[in-house]
């Protein structure tokens, strides 16, 4: 019995039990569309190779990392000067969150602007905009570990943003600081987020937003199912897979450069009697939201501005996650609205963040 | 009296009852949950500080001091009296500094300016610096939460 027969043995064995051949089956059926909106569909995957990189790293920083007032930014100190090759899995765990957040929003506007949110599809696109909610969640919560004096500040006014919200406000900003203020409690909750709390969501909405995808199939573009034009398509395994391989050895070629080129600063250590430093900033995700507040008055009109502000940014919030049920019929004039929305959007959101920085 | 018919089923009246059981039994699970996640935290009523510390700092100049876990500013006016402020901008909350060339105070995080008595004068701030009363009892320096008005 030579090796070949031993390891086609143990996977008989294996799929007599788990019944693997029958998903395989179904990706080498599954067929995917090749048409001028083909490249979207690769940020999908790409999504998944920088969550799984943030998985492994943030695996080993956490062998390390301690969250509390005293450590937190000494033991960050510690990865990037002591542990052999800690500053750079530092830097790959800082620069994958950017990443994958860049194309976590590169993939929605993608799926705004092509319609491919509409039926049957609506909860696969729900289920996104709470993954990208718990994916700045991620970003938000992580800013603060390292516990110098821009992120205690950028946490301050992050977690007093909240309190504007009538009625709920003031006790939102308690339950994210732990208490009235931003202190010691607050790392630790948000380390406690970070790690474990987000984790299992993200996983679990992930299966659901997978498993949507495959039961729905890949979208074809509307033009093309409107006239229900045939499409040529390829196998999802193993041709398609092994293109969106070669754009992952890409991605991580140029994460790992700029990894080792730009590690992520480390400032001294936050003190909570310390005035503010200047130039705080939020990560670059929220910049668009901070100009916003910014340029809202002290008081508009009766009311506090930045009230209004964070009513504003709710209903955005809350128009993107309804955008499905909005738009139900992209084909018509409502659609041609939802486009220019999308592009208003991203201009919006680039001036913006390019304003803030000036 | 006796009713003709009557108002629920005795299967509604089981199932209301059951479901009333779960809703109560559910909320004395919950109820602990949110009490646990808020902890006990309070602003202090008041604060003692030694006034020696504070004594010597030159009219015009401030000094910081922890109210709780927000840091408090103590400022000497120039005819010599103290007033003590909560050293956070009441716009989002970031730690403020004083620039006693300029004689106001700054928030570094929106540009936030007060005016030497705490007096938002520029950028988005809505209300003026909270004020702590602050009563000197040698050898000690007594700073509460500002008297109600």
């Amino acid at each position: 019995m030579n090796i070949k027969d031993i390891g086609l043995g143990i996977r008989t064995w294996l799929d007599d039990r788990f019944g693997l051949s029958a998903v395989m089956d179904f990706l080498k059926k599954k067929p995917v569309p090749q048409t001028r909106h083909t490249v979207w569909f690769y940020t999908g995957s790409a999504i998944l190779i920088f969550f799984v990189i943030q998985v492994i790293t943030g695996f080993m920083l956490i062998l390390y990392y301690k969250p509390t007032l005293d450590a937190a930014n000494a033991s960050v100190g510690r990865i990037m000067t002591e542990v052999p090759l800690g500053w750079i899995l530092r830097s790959v765990h800082s620069w994958s969150a950017t990443f994958m957040i860049a194309v976590v929003f590169i993939h929605m506007i993608s799926i705004w602007l092509t319609k491919s949110y509409r039926k049957p599809r609506e909860m696969t696109w729900v289920t996104g905009v709470f993954l990208l909610g718990i994916s700045l969640f991620f970003g938000f919560t992580g800013y603060l570990l390292p516990w110098d004096d821009l992120s205690l500040s950028a946490t301050k006014v992050g977690t007093d943003i909240p309190r504007s919200i009538p009625v709920v406000g003031a006790w939102v900003t308690q339950l994210l600081r732990g208490g009235e203020d931003v202190t010691g409690d607050t790392l630790t909750r948000f380390f406690g987020i970070h790690v474990c709390m987000l984790p299992i969501f993200i996983f679990l909405l992930l299966a659901i937003h997978v498993y949507l995808i495959q039961k729905q199939g890949m979208s074809v573009p509307l033009k093309e199912e409107v006239e229900k034009k045939a499409v040529r398509t390829i196998p999802f395994w193993p041709n398609f897979v092994y293109r969106e391989m070669i754009v992952w050895l890409v991605l991580v070629g140029i994460l790992f450069s700029i990894a080792v080129f730009f590690p992520p600063s480390l400032e001294k250590p936050a003190d909570l009697m310390a005035a503010a430093p200047e130039g705080v900033k939020p990560e670059w995700y929220f910049l668009f939201l901070f100009q916003t507040l910014k340029i809202f008055p002290g008081k508009l009109l009766f009311v506090n501005g930045d009230t209004v502000a964070v009513l504003l940014i709710i209903l955005g919030f809350l128009f993107i996650l309804c955008l499905p049920f909005i738009d139900t019929k992209p084909t018509e004039l409502k659609g041609k609205i939802i486009t220019g929305l999308g592009y208003a959007f991203v201009i919006y959101a680039i001036i913006f963040s390019v304003w803030s920085l000036l | 009296m006796k009713l003709k018919y009557s108002l629920f089923s005795r299967r509604q009246f089981l199932n209301g009852l059951l479901g009333g059981w779960i809703a109560a039994l559910m909320a004395s699970f919950v109820y602990p949950v949110i009490r646990f996640i808020f902890p006990p935290y309070r602003e202090p009523d008041e604060v003692t500080l030694p006034f020696a510390d504070f004594e010597g700092i030159a009219p015009g100049s401030v000094k910081i001091f922890a109210w709780g876990s927000k840091p408090g500013i103590l400022k000497r006016n120039e005819d010599g009296s103290y007033w003590a402020f909560v050293g956070v901008c009441t716009h989002l909350d970031c730690n403020i500094s004083y620039l006693p060339d300029q004689k106001k105070f700054f928030c570094a995080c929106h540009e936030g300016w007060y005016d030497e008595n705490g007096k938002n004068i520029g950028g988005p701030p809505a209300t003026p610096l909270r004020r702590l009363s602050l009563f000197i009892e040698k050898p000690d320096l007594i700073i509460k939460k500002e008297a109600p008005e």
